[in-house]
């Protein structure tokens, strides 16, 4: 591993970073750690967007399948008369579905993001290497400049 | 697999199966229902019926005791019985409570040393045989005084006291009717209460008399009037000086000037003469007594419009069967003679005699002594002339005024002897209680009126070592000293003997037998009646403001109010409740500045209590009431004329104390708001019956739509059907706590509306509505929609959100806050169809489905379905009125179906769009 | 001060909060913690006894529990408002309230939770409640209100919770650095070993997006569900299609009250002032002023349903919420709710904390009362006059109401001593 360029300053490390990538470091080899999310970061290394959304998307489709399924299912395995109210009454049902669709929406979209980030890390929760409010850019192993 | 390993296999599995079924004893300590009958003739879950006698009242109504695994569960009215015909009122219903009530004595008792202490039935026995020795050697009378006895028993305590020398006194009831009797006795030589067949006129004038809540026979005037209205040409007008149950029923109610009467009546008896029968001539001196007087006068001084007064006259003269009845405070008044004369000379003059009122068939009332033959009692018990004094079925001490002294000069006899069923105020002064068996644990017959047999049997062997009413006095006669059985015998014999023995078996097997008796021609004679009129006149004037004395449909004369449902149930009228009460005027109230539940003192003279108010709509200005049993000893006089008791107080005054008194009226309000539940009087518009736009489906309904149909017209609020439903269906008693907190746990209510003065009931139940605001509320399903058209409640899954409750625009529901207990052995009393409720679940009127399952299965086996009137919910058994009418909506014949389809018919909140399954009758008024 | 500094002043200052607790600190913790458990005696006694011992009469079912159900959920509210919906529009201020609004939420949810749990009659099968598969084969009923409650508030209360923990994943990673011990071992195992590499941004940043956007739906049709308990019925003064706007904005306006009745004491104890500051104060202030307007337009629509809708029933009960046995209270209600709030018109009272700390207490009574009023005067007064009855509590109802209260700030004061209270990551992102 090469040694990590640590910084104080956000700006002087934005250079760096900008040195870096006009130098032809190729992207994969550079790891960047910050103190918390930098936008200009996503513009110097572009990368592709996380696929947590599809995720969140996933989640929340079954959601909202669910919630009608299991509703509509259940009223029709012991059609109950209440109210008058027809054995599937799709307003009530809506409204499950619409919670149904935010939770497994939202829990989804957790799971996505902790499967795709590789959270959590036994390795890091241990790690005693903390770089606090520097910033931090890694260059992996390969061609040494 | 080898076959050594095979017969292991086959040891270790038998072997475990015989080692798994040795049971620990703990868990074969569970409860399981009959498998094997505990006695002989009892069939685990089914009913039995046996016909017997309600003795909550002097009336006699037969009724049938439904009994389970050997107790009785409900009773219910014989259809046919000549007394109720299958109607039974709110204390006949609760007296169910009396038989298991928890303070019953248990045994036979004796002072000693201040202080009551059991004693086997032998030594009481001899205690009072020796008491009747010793006091017979020294000279004093011994006595014996009991409440109206009729049949057999009269008989027996005739002989018993003849043989032990013990002089029988006048009986002594509250009601005596004493200037009704002293009226009868004077004018026509029957010192006697008439049975008058109301069914039979086409006219019922009544004055004061409260046909439907205590006068003599109220649940047979109930169904009289019933049949009569049914027959179509029927017309009811009711005259009283205050405000009652009974005149909010009549088709026209009058109010007269306390102790007015006299002059109404004079007025209609000289109409009578003049106009309907011009032939008949009374003695002129007796006439003298009811002076000639003008519509303007008597208007002027009884207090009741000219026109009112027209119209009585001429209904009274144009009617073809016209019957008067006069009775209740309008004879309890000092112008009670009058009043009584009054009303017996018109029906002589109008020739209801003995069509209508018939002599013949007398109420068996002719026993019956005063409260003059109490005082007299009294005196002599207090110059020490009592030696032995028997007091049996009787509370003297709880009814009779303070002047009379009763309770200090009882206790100057050498020996009371208390006979009855609780230590009530009497007894529990005796030296030796006898206690006494209830009717259902007795054998007994009741000769309700003349010619009518009523039995009384034993449902249940005594649940205490009580003896019934006929072996104690065996057992004071020294015959089969404490042993039942004797007594049976000798009824046996008697009847075999005065009816025959198809006639026995008839009674055995009906209940009842009613003979015919041959009519009883009275003649007029004046002359004791005129010396009597003339005598002592009424005292000058009425000493207005006044208070009145009412009786209380339910506690009767207070008796029943140990019954802890008939505190449960509120007085129809004010909805109160717990505690006694005070009702005044609107007018009265306004003066005094009291609303209600403002303590006040009302007094008169050196009396005065101090109760709260309860404004009563209706009630005209200087007149108060109370009810009987709100006061021990009340400060009753006594008529000199009758001897009976002159239930008026005169010179009232009212002031308030300024505290509040909690007392719990369960209405929220007397008026309808506008909101349309009874719609006649008319204030909410509901005749357009629009055809109802739904988004809801049709309910698929395939053999049975339960449905109930209410006559408003009939019913008059006696609360029968409430009583009913709570013993049917295990309904807790919630007390006044609760009933603070509006916590009445009853599924029907009866809710009094008024309007300018006028009273209409609307009993409120589980409207079983189809399109049902507190089933889509449940969240767990615990309210659903059954396919025969029930809203059901199912306990088990309730969790209580009380969401449905909140839902229901009729407020039917009840909670179950408190896990209720039962205190034994009223516990028995519990009917085992109907699931007891925990705590934290909700209730409600369920159409008795426990009925509906019974009947269905009858008929499944039967294989057919169920008919229309095989069986009835229990509050529509009972209605005295047959207000109530239960069945099949889908069948076009029923009773229901007819009813739902009325021109008068409505449903109570019907824009709401729920659909209920109960329909309203609205009532008629001419 | 070169911005490394101010970075390092902001996790000195904004952890200081977590150090020991002094004494005051430990006689509020003690107060608090009481109160909770005499709640929690007094819940056990009612269980034991049955309801009947708090002051529920016939025909109010409903009274002072599920009045705190609704307070509580509608507390919560703005908490997700702030933390989500503002993140949404990019409002810069919301960082100074959004960690302190999100565990007020979380907290508030968790009281309010145990309300429905209370006023049951038969706690002991709260499950029945929930659709699990048993084998009676029941299933729960989907058409109650009841229901949607326990998946709307359930549904809430999980991406609430989610919300709130991942937003504290990168404070996490700053305590384990500047903690020792066993709290040390605490905050490095709840940041799951978060470093802060570009690809963990990356796709933080999108979950964040995407709670935000789950969460926003939510505060507006958790509180509208639970507002259809009552719209959804045919009782007159709550049957009515206002309900849902009116409580999700009467949520929010509670809410908002109580993050500053929570902020202002906590910004004086912590030492705070230079990251919360009074422009943050005034534009909590202004969202507070504003629902408030939308409250009393939801009144006047209220009375003029009353007035023009010619309904016996709904006019009976406008009339006695206005002049029957609860009139002290509605009118205090309207005070507090309507009345005080327009003192934040004013610039000069939207940036003094004082008057802000009063109006959002009485503003947080008034919210209470309002949902007292709603439940207990339009179930005392409905359709039949017969059953008009009223409602007083008893001391079981208040000392667990009290109990209620104890939970929250316990929970809230454990919170202000163990975890950040402001996100320090997003302060320094804005510095």
């Amino acid at each position: 591993m090469a040694e990590p360029m640590v910084f104080r300053e956000k700006e002087r490390f934005l250079e760096s970073l900008r040195e870096l990538v006009r130098d032809g470091v190729p992207r994969e080899r550079i790891r960047v750690i910050t103190p918390f999310g930098v936008p200009e970061v996503e513009e110097i290394l572009p990368g592709k967007r996380s696929k947590v959304r599809f995720f969140a998307l996933l989640g929340a489709a079954s959601g909202t399948v669910t919630g009608f399924a299991f509703t509509i299912l259940t009223s029709l395995s012991w059609p109950l008369i209440v109210g008058g109210k027809p054995i599937v009454s799709l307003p009530p049902f809506l409204i499950i579905a619409f919670a149904l669709t935010i939770l497994f929406g939202a829990l989804s979209t957790f799971l996505g993001f902790l499967l795709l980030s590789r959270l959590p890390s036994p390795r890091g929760i241990r790690s005693e290497v903390e770089y606090g409010n520097a910033f931090v850019i890694l260059v992996e192993d390969g061609e040494r400049r | 697999m080898k076959r050594r390993d095979f017969l292991w296999l086959l040891g270790v599995i038998s072997g475990s199966a015989a080692m798994s079924s040795c049971g620990s004893p703990k868990r074969s300590a569970k409860f399981t229902s009959y498998l094997l009958p505990p006695e002989e003739g009892v069939v685990p879950g089914e009913a039995s019926f046996h016909p017997s006698t309600c003795t909550e009242c002097p009336a006699g109504c037969g009724v049938v005791a439904r009994v389970r695994e050997g107790r009785p569960v409900k009773l219910e009215g014989i259809p046919g019985h000549p007394v109720n015909d299958g109607g039974l009122c709110v204390r006949g219903q609760s007296s169910l409570y009396r038989l298991y009530h928890p303070e019953r004595i248990r045994g036979p008792m004796a002072r000693e040393g201040g202080k009551l202490r059991p004693i086997p039935w032998e030594e009481a026995f001899a205690r009072v045989a020796g008491a009747l020795r010793a006091s017979r050697e020294k000279g004093r009378k011994n006595l014996f005084l009991s409440g109206r006895t009729t049949g057999s028993l009269s008989r027996l305590a005739d002989a018993a006291c003849e043989r032990l020398e013990v002089e029988r006194l006048p009986e002594y009831e509250v009601y005596s009717h004493a200037a009704v009797k002293e009226a009868n006795g004077l004018l026509f030589g029957e010192r006697e209460i008439p049975h008058y067949r109301i069914e039979k006129a086409d006219f019922l004038l009544t004055v004061g008399a409260d046909l439907l809540e205590t006068y003599v026979t109220p649940v047979a005037y109930t169904r009289k009037l019933s049949s009569a209205r049914a027959g179509g040409d029927f017309l009811w007008h009711h005259v009283e000086p205050h405000m009652s149950l009974t005149g909010a029923d009549a088709d026209r109610r009058f109010t007269v000037a306390p102790g007015r009467e006299p002059l109404l009546l004079s007025f209609l008896l000289r109409e009578v003469l003049e106009r309907k029968s011009p032939k008949i001539r009374l003695p002129g001196e007796l006439l003298a007594a009811f002076p000639r007087t003008t519509v303007e006068k008597v208007s002027r001084d009884a207090g009741i419009p000219p026109e009112s007064v027209k119209e009585i006259a001429d209904r009274l003269v144009a009617a073809r069967r016209p019957l008067l009845i006069a009775g209740g405070i309008s004879t309890a008044q000092p112008e009670g003679l009058e009043v009584a004369a009054a009303a017996a000379l018109i029906q002589w003059a109008a020739g209801a005699i003995p069509e209508r009122v018939d002599f013949a068939g007398g109420e068996n009332y002719r026993n019956v002594g005063t409260l003059r033959d109490m005082e007299k009692l009294s005196a002599r018990m207090a110059k020490g002339e009592a030696g032995v004094v028997f007091l049996f079925r009787t509370n003297p001490v709880f009814s009779l005024p303070p002047r009379v002294a009763f309770r200090e000069n009882m206790k100057k006899a050498d020996l009371l002897v208390g006979m009855g069923e609780f230590l009530d105020e009497t007894v529990r002064e005796a030296d030796v209680v006898l206690p006494l068996s209830h009717s259902l644990e007795s054998w007994g017959d009741v000769e309700p009126r003349r010619g009518v047999v009523s039995l009384l049997q034993p449902v249940l062997p005594p649940l205490h070592d009580t003896l019934s009413d006929g072996d104690a006095l065996l057992g004071l006669l020294g015959k089969g000293s404490g042993s039942a059985g004797g007594y049976k015998n000798l009824l046996a014999a008697a009847w075999e003997k005065r009816l025959g023995g198809a006639g026995r078996n008839r009674l055995l097997e009906k209940g009842y037998v009613e003979e015919t008796l041959p009519s009883r021609p009275v003649s007029l004679d004046g002359k004791g009646a005129t010396e009597a009129l003339r005598s002592t006149g009424p005292a000058s004037g009425v000493g207005k403001p006044v208070l009145f004395l009412a009786p209380s449909i339910r506690t009767f004369d207070g008796r029943s109010r140990i019954l802890p449902i008939l505190a449960e149930i509120p007085d129809p009228l004010t909805t109160i409740t717990y505690g006694p009460w005070i009702s005044v005027s609107e007018e009265d109230a306004a003066r005094a500045g009291v609303r209600d539940r403002d303590e006040a003192t009302v007094a008169s003279g050196d009396w005065k209590a101090v109760l709260p108010v309860k404004v009563q709509p209706g009630l005209p200005g200087g007149v108060f009431v109370l009810h009987r049993d709100a006061l021990p000893a009340p400060p009753v006089r006594t008529d000199p004329r009758t001897g009976g008791p002159v239930e008026r107080i005169d010179g009232i005054s009212l002031s308030k104390t300024g505290k509040t008194v909690e007392i719990p009226i369960l209405s929220g309000s007397f008026s309808q708001q506008g909101r349309g539940l009874i719609p006649d009087p008319v204030h909410l518009d509901e005749e357009r019956r629009h055809q109802r736009w739904t988004l809801y489906p049709e309910h698929d309904h395939k053999e049975y739509r339960w449905a109930m149909a209410v006559d408003l017209g009939r019913c008059n609020g006696c609360a029968a059907c409430v009583a009913a439903c709570h013993v049917e269906n295990n309904v807790p008693v919630a007390g006044t706590a609760d009933h603070l907190k509006g916590r009445e746990m009853s599924w029907l209510r009866i809710e009094p509306f008024y309007e300018k003065g006028e009273v209409d009931f609307l009993p409120m139940l589980c409207q079983q509505c189809h399109n049902a605001p507190c089933e889509s509320v449940c969240p767990v399903f615990a309210a659903y929609h059954n396919p025969e058209g029930l809203n059901v409640q199912v306990y088990n899954r309730c969790v209580g959100t009380r969401y449905c409750s909140n839902n229901c625009p009729y407020k039917v529901r009840r909670f179950n806050w408190w896990e209720h207990r039962w205190p034994t052995p009223s516990d028995r009393m519990r009917n085992p169809d109907v699931q007891a409720r925990g705590v934290g679940v909700m209730e409600k009127c369920t159409f008795c489905i426990q009925r509906i399952r019974a009947a269905k299965d009858k008929a499944k086996d039967e294989g057919r379905k169920v008919r229309d009137g095989e069986f009835t919910t229990a509050c529509a058994q009972s209605c005295p009125t047959g207000a109530i009418v239960f069945g099949n909506l889908l069948d076009n014949e029923s009773g229901v179906s007819r009813l739902a389809h009325s021109g008068r018919t409505y449903r109570v909140f019907e824009s709401l769009g729920t659909e209920p399954s109960v329909f309203y009758l609205r009532g008629k008024k001419p | 001060m070169g911005n490394a500094e101010r970075y390092a002043k902001a996790d000195r200052d904004i952890l200081a909060a977590m150090e020991k607790p002094g004494r005051a600190y430990l006689a509020g913790l003690a107060f608090t913690a009481t109160l909770t458990v005499i709640g929690g005696i007094l819940w056990i006694y009612q269980i034991r006894n049955g309801l009947g011992v708090a002051g529920y009469t016939h025909p109010v079912n409903w009274a002072i529990y599920i009045t705190n159900f609704v307070f509580w959920v509608g507390i919560a509210h703005s908490g997700t408002l702030i933390s989500a919906v503002l993140y949404l529009f990019r409002a810069r201020y919301r960082t100074s309230f959004n960690r302190a609004a999100e565990a007020m939420t979380v907290f508030a949810l968790m009281v309010a939770g145990l309300f429905p749990l209370i006023h049951l009659g038969r706690s002991w099968v709260f499950y029945y409640l929930l659709p699990y598969p048993n084998q009676r084969q029941l299933w729960v009923n989907f058409r109650s209100p009841l229901i949607w409650d326990v998946f709307a508030v359930g549904t809430y209360f999980t991406v609430s919770l989610v919300f709130f923990y991942v937003g504290m994943i990168p404070d996490f990673a700053i305590a384990r650095r500047c903690k020792e011990g066993i709290r040390k071992r605490f905050y490095q195992v709840l940041s799951l070993g978060w470093k802060g590499t570009e690809r963990e941004w990356r796709h933080y940043g999108m979950l964040y997006l995407f709670l935000a956007a789950f969460a926003t739906p939510l505060v507006a049709s958790v509180h509208s569900v639970v507002s259809w308990d009552f719209a959804m019925s045919v009782v007159p003064g709550w049957h009515t299609t206002i309900f849902a706007p009116y409580f999700v904005a009467g949520a929010i306006f509670s809410g908002t009250a109580m993050v500053i009745t929570l902020v202002i004491p906590l910004r004086k104890a912590m030492n705070l002032h230079e990251y919360i500051t009074d422009d943050h104060f005034e534009s909590i202030a202004k969202i507070m002023l504003f629902t408030s307007l939308i409250v009393s337009y939801a009144y006047i629509v209220e009375f003029g349903l009353a007035w023009y809708g010619g309904n016996v029933f709904e006019t009976g009960a406008f009339r006695y919420r206005a002049l029957g046995d609860f009139r002290y209270l509605t009118w205090a209600m309207i005070f507090c709710n309507s009345l005080v709030p327009l003192s934040l018109f004013v610039k000069r009272l939207r940036r003094n904390t004082t008057c802000l700390l009063v109006v959002s207490l009485l503003v947080n009574v008034g919210m209470w009362l309002e949902r007292f009023v709603i439940i207990v005067a339009s179930l005392a007064h409905d359709y039949d006059p017969y059953v008009w009855g009223t409602y007083s509590p008893t001391y079981v109802e208040v000392g667990i109401s009290l109990g209620s209260f104890g939970m929250f700030f316990t929970l809230y004061l454990l919170f202000v001593k163990n975890l950040p209270v402001l996100s320090i990551t997003e302060i320094k992102e804005h510095l």
